[in-house]
């Protein structure tokens, strides 16, 4: 890669928000996410509890229970972050965010403290969904790779 | 121009799951429907802008249908906002 390149996010792809192991959306066990109902994307089961900005762009909302952050990164491509199934019963438990909305992040920035264990403790599971809002919007949305990844790996290619 | 408004009573408001919900019924109509509450307005087949209202219990949603099938779309979405919100 050309040297000056080096760290700067490429808009048409989308990054793991965590460490961890790649989910296929389907295998998600919430129909709102496996059936696709939210849109296409990928999940991430978190080794970590650090959620960091999948792709240079603005945070477009936090959500009040802040277990879910929206983004629209400099492709226009809105991405919502929902960490944890059902989490939103958590009522903000186990979430510190970082970033509140009109934010520019680049890539990698990190988002969001999580405690995994709260999570887990709850019975809910860690799972965390990336989804792309406007779907319909692109023609093509691949998945680059499988099984486990950094926030350093492009997970998504989008055109 | 159909017009109705609903005060949510669902704990949680409308949050990602009822919001996906609430777009794909949304969508069925070719009516342009229109989600104004808390001083914000959102497309109702635009996920990331219904989110974006962050609309909680207790909040009062105006919702205005306009287009060929508002009737319909109308008596869909209030039924629908009062099975699930």
């Amino acid at each position: 890669m050309l040297g000056f390149l080096k760290g700067k996010a490429k808009g048409n792809f989308i990054y793991s928000p965590c460490k961890g192991d790649l989910m296929s959306l389907t295998e998600v066990p919430d129909p709102t996410f496996a059936e696709k109902m939210l849109g296409d994307g990928f999940a991430v089961i978190p080794s970590e509890g650090k959620i960091y900005a999948p792709s240079d762009g603005e945070i477009t909302t936090v959500f009040e229970t802040r277990h879910a952050i929206c983004m629209t990164n400099t492709m226009g491509v809105e991405l919502l972050i929902h960490v944890g199934l059902d989490t939103v019963t958590l009522k903000g438990e186990a979430f510190t965010v970082h970033v509140s909305e009109g934010d520019q992040v680049k890539k990698g920035d990190l988002l969001m403290d999580v405690d995994l264990e709260k999570i887990q403790a709850a019975g809910l599971h860690t799972v965390t969904p990336v989804i792309i809002c406007n779907t319909d919007d692109f023609a093509h949305i691949d998945l680059q790779k499988e099984g486990s990844v950094t926030n350093e790996d492009e997970v998504l290619k989008i055109s | 121009m159909q017009q109705f408004s609903y005060v949510i009573t669902d704990e949680i408001g409308i949050h990602a799951r009822p919001a996906g919900m609430l777009v794909k019924v949304a969508k069925i109509f070719k009516s342009k429907i229109t989600l104004n509450g808390k001083e914000k307005t959102a497309d109702a087949t635009k996920l990331m802008a219904v989110m974006s209202m962050g609309i909680k219990c207790g909040d009062t949603v105006e919702v205005s249908v306009e287009g060929e099938d508002e009737t319909a779309a109308a008596a869909e979405l209030e039924t629908f906002f009062k099975e699930n919100l």
